[in-house]
């Protein structure tokens, strides 16, 4: 029996609990009791039913320098931190979607360079193509893309890498992004999170 | 997927633990908390190589104990500052209106809170220690940040404490004359200091949140930063008319238990009339919860867009569904309260609403159903395969914001209608005007309607930034000009109205007790799933963005897991307050057997639905 069926199954015997003691008890207040396992019961079932989704925290990707040999093993990395400690996904679409908030990533990396994809994702508002979905006249709604490379998200550079070379190698493209460029981590651990360092911090600060 | 497993496996323990034994529950999880408390330290981190970060505890689990201490205290917090509110307006209605019976009723729920805060209070202490013992690093961190709104939290504690003291036991002392107004001001102040003690932890809340940090200035200027967040008054705000709702519904859920098991006629009447005032002052507050919420969800996503997506289109989207839910029932039980009210209690009114009822009723539940359809659909992947996606080519258009915003102030303007229409059944227009009148509130009610509608539509073929900034609103300035229109003309209209029907109290079904403990639940089992859903939106940060949350419980577990834990501090807080009531009413019964006086019972007028006892004598 999986997990959620036996949850599903306490859920089930709470409103059962509750039927019997509306069926068999006189005393009010035990009724009363009786049927606020029922509404309880139901509830639970109702919660159980839906998708099961917990939140985790992302899995910090360890990169190792000496095992990437080509190009395709810092996509391969990228792909993963796209659609976990990036949060890319979140807003972002691969290909047309009606629901998408934010720009289709389909083919950006043949559209655009690497640098530009770099600044795009660490600096957002440096060039802000407004109101992405319709071409002419810019509208003046301001891009809410986060910085990544900042807490909450807080990729690293190499991470930031690793995503632009998925980016373009999705879009068909040649990766740009080389050996060269994955910064050789040191052997100190990360220092902890300083408020101040926090774009969201700060942004909240400037607010 | 371990971190699941563990959070479930979690729950099962702590479940089975405690149904094993089918004790007394609330025993049983103090004397676990009480035997679990020594083995604190076996699981602690770092102690060897710098200050310790987290510990645990077997079993339960150190997140799970802090989530159900800190949600009970939450709802006891909620209902000790929502009972005051409560009680102070009754007071006032009696004291402009001289209605006895609103002071005897505000007297009644007063008694209750000496007991209520100390209770909070004892549970607000355990959620310290817990804290601290479990979270010291955290602790320390907030401490460092919010030292100074410590101690004005403890100077606000004695203040309350000092009035909540002078406002009970002044009661009888100060009912005539200038006393009066003293007490009345008593109850305003007891309300202003309250409000402040709500205000204060809801910073240190929403810090955590949407944080604002400084590291210059004074430790008082750093504290100040931070209180004044992005989310802080939203939070406020929302909780102050939440805890009206919890107040009212609560007041209407021990009328109702009262209700079903006297069977003294005249308590009957009481406890109906009681039950009454409960189910409107909830449904009051109700009313204007929703625009409370989307005004929150506003400033969240205007703070942070993944925090907002997170919520509503992430891992919590369909807890929305679950919401929905909860808010439709609620709604469908207050509207069920006020159709049984103006079937039972106004005798011939049946005939002349059923079909309005009815009509109510189905547009209610249309609603509920669009509310309810969530965007994506649970299916096989042949299934989205036949569909083209995980969105269905009609139930999708269903699932956005924009349907979703159309049908709740869809529900908001019926539920107010409904209230109405209890207000208005019984009486009979005399004024020359109430022709012109009527035809003016059907006109707004109906042009209303048709805005809220076209402007949902409408929504569709814009993009999202103008819909939630000038569609949504305005939907919601609406709803509310149809309140604020309605609400005095009706008022002008019954001022002259002749009374065809007398209200007779006392005489409702026993469903209809029933339904008031179901808004109860419901209203309960709210807060406990928006506290689970504010806390999951924060990810695996205690502080967004600024302190990660680097202990084994830095995930949030799945709905149907945490639905159990929600459903138990719900039952709980039921037991904690049934023992309130129950304590606080201990030597009642003595008394009223003693002093039974029909002179303050319940007469034929309900509470702002029926008009002044003049009116009574003219018809």
């Amino acid at each position: 029996m999986s997990e959620v069926a036996q949850l599903q199954l306490i859920a089930l015997s709470i409103v059962g609990f509750g039927i019997l003691i509306l069926l068999f008890i006189r005393a009010t207040f035990v009724r009363v009791t009786g049927f606020v396992f029922i509404v309880l019961g139901l509830f639970s079932l109702m919660s159980l039913a839906v998708p099961q989704l917990a939140s985790l925290p992302p899995a910090e990707e360890k990169i190792d320098i000496a095992s990437i040999k080509t190009p395709t093993d810092i996509a391969a990395i990228g792909q993963t931190v796209f659609f976990s400690k990036g949060q890319c996904a979140l807003c972002h679409s691969i290909g047309p979607s009606e629901s998408a908030r934010c720009p289709d990533l389909k083919g950006i990396g043949a559209k655009l360079s690497k640098d530009f994809l770099y600044e795009s994702l660490t600096d957002p508002q440096a060039f802000v193509y407004q109101d992405y979905r319709h071409g002419g006249v810019p509208k003046e709604y301001p891009a809410t893309m986060p910085r990544i490379d900042k807490d909450p998200i807080g990729l690293s550079k190499n991470e930031i890498l690793a995503v632009i070379a998925f980016l373009q190698q999705m879009s068909g493209e040649p990766i740009s992004v080389s050996l060269s460029d994955l910064e050789i981590p040191g052997p100190a651990p990360k220092a902890p999170v300083k408020a101040a360092e926090s774009a969201l911090v700060a942004e909240a600060h400037s607010r | 997927m371990s971190a699941i497993r563990q959070g479930i496996g979690t729950i099962q323990l702590a479940l089975r633990a405690v149904s094993g034994h089918g004790g007394w529950l609330a025993g049983l999880l103090l004397t676990a908390v009480w035997l679990a408390l020594p083995s604190i330290g076996v699981a602690a981190e770092g102690t060897a190589t710098g200050p310790t970060e987290y510990r645990d505890i077997p079993y339960i689990g150190s997140r799970n104990l802090v989530w159900i201490v800190a949600q009970l205290h939450l709802l006891l917090a909620g209902f000790v500052l929502g009972v005051p509110i409560f009680a102070w307006l009754c007071e006032v209605i009696a004291w402009r209106g001289g209605e006895k019976r609103y002071d005897k009723l505000a007297k009644e729920f007063t008694k209750l809170l000496t007991s209520a805060y100390a209770t909070t209070a004892l549970f607000g202490g355990i959620l310290l220690f817990l804290l601290v013992a479990f979270y010291p690093k955290l602790m320390n961190y907030l401490t460092d940040v919010f030292f100074p709104s410590f101690l004005l939290y403890c100077l606000l504690f004695l203040l309350e404490t000092a009035t909540l003291y002078l406002y009970w036991y002044g009661w009888d002392a100060m009912q005539y004359g200038k006393l009066k107004t003293l007490h009345v001001v008593l109850g305003f102040l007891l309300n202003f200091f309250a409000l402040f003690i709500m205000i204060v932890p809801n910073a240190w809340a929403t810090f955590q949140s949407s944080p604002v940090v400084i590291s210059e200035g004074t430790a008082i200027e750093r504290a100040w930063a931070a209180t004044w967040n992005p989310t802080w008054w939203p939070i406020n705000i929302h909780r102050l008319i939440a805890n009206v709702v919890l107040g009212g519904y609560i007041c209407g859920a021990y009328a109702g238990v009262r209700y079903l098991s006297v069977k003294n006629p005249e308590e009957r009447e009481h406890y109906d009339w009681m039950g009454y005032v409960g189910n409107f002052i909830g449904v009051f507050g109700l009313l204007a919860l929703p625009f409370a919420g989307y005004w929150l969800m506003r400033e969240i996503y205007q703070y942070n867009q993944q925090m907002g997506i997170t919520l509503m289109g992430g891992f919590l989207s369909w807890l929305f569904i679950i919401q929905a839910m909860l808010i439709g029932v609620l709604f469908l039980g207050s509207n069920y309260y006020f159709w049984l009210g103006i079937t039972y209690r106004i005798p011939g009114s049946e005939g002349k609403y059923r079909r309005a009822m009815l009509m109510m009723l189905v547009s209610l539940l249309l609603c509920l159903a669009v509310w309810m359809t969530p965007h994506s659909l649970v299916a096989s992947i042949e299934e989205a395969q036949k569909m083209g996606g995980a969105h269905h080519p009609l139930l999708g258009v269903l699932g956005v914001m924009s349907a979703k915003m159309t049908v709740s102030n869809l529900m908001i303007l019926i539920t107010f209608m409904s209230f109405v229409m209890y207000w208005r059944a019984g009486k009979q227009d005399t004024a020359g005007w109430a022709k012109l009148g009527k035809a003016v509130m059907g006109a707004v009610l109906v042009l209303a309607s048709l805005a809220v509608i076209v402007l949902g539509v409408w929504g569709y073929f814009v993009p999202a930034i103008v819909r939630i900034n000038y569609f949504s609103t305005s939907q919601v300035l609406i709803v509310i000009f149809v309140i604020l229109t309605i609400t005095p003309l009706t008022a002008l209209l019954l001022k002259s109205a002749k009374t065809t029907t007398e209200m007779v109290w006392g005489s409702m079904p026993p469903r209809a007790g029933y339904a008031l403990v179901l808004n109860a639940v419901m209203v309960i089992l709210l807060m406990t799933l928006m506290g689970y859903a504010r806390s999951s939106s924060r990810v695996h940060w205690h502080v967004y963005g600024v302190m990660r949350d680097s202990s084994p419980y830095a995930y949030s577990p799945a709905l149907g897991s945490a639905s159990l834990i929600m459903a138990f501090c719900t039952f709980f807080f039921c037991i904690l307050v049934a023992f309130i009531f129950w304590v606080a009413t201990m030597g009642d019964k003595t008394k009223a057997a003693a002093a039974s006086g029909k002179g303050e019972l319940p007469h034929g007028i309900p509470a702002m639905a029926g008009g002044a006892p003049e009116e009574r004598q003219q018809g």
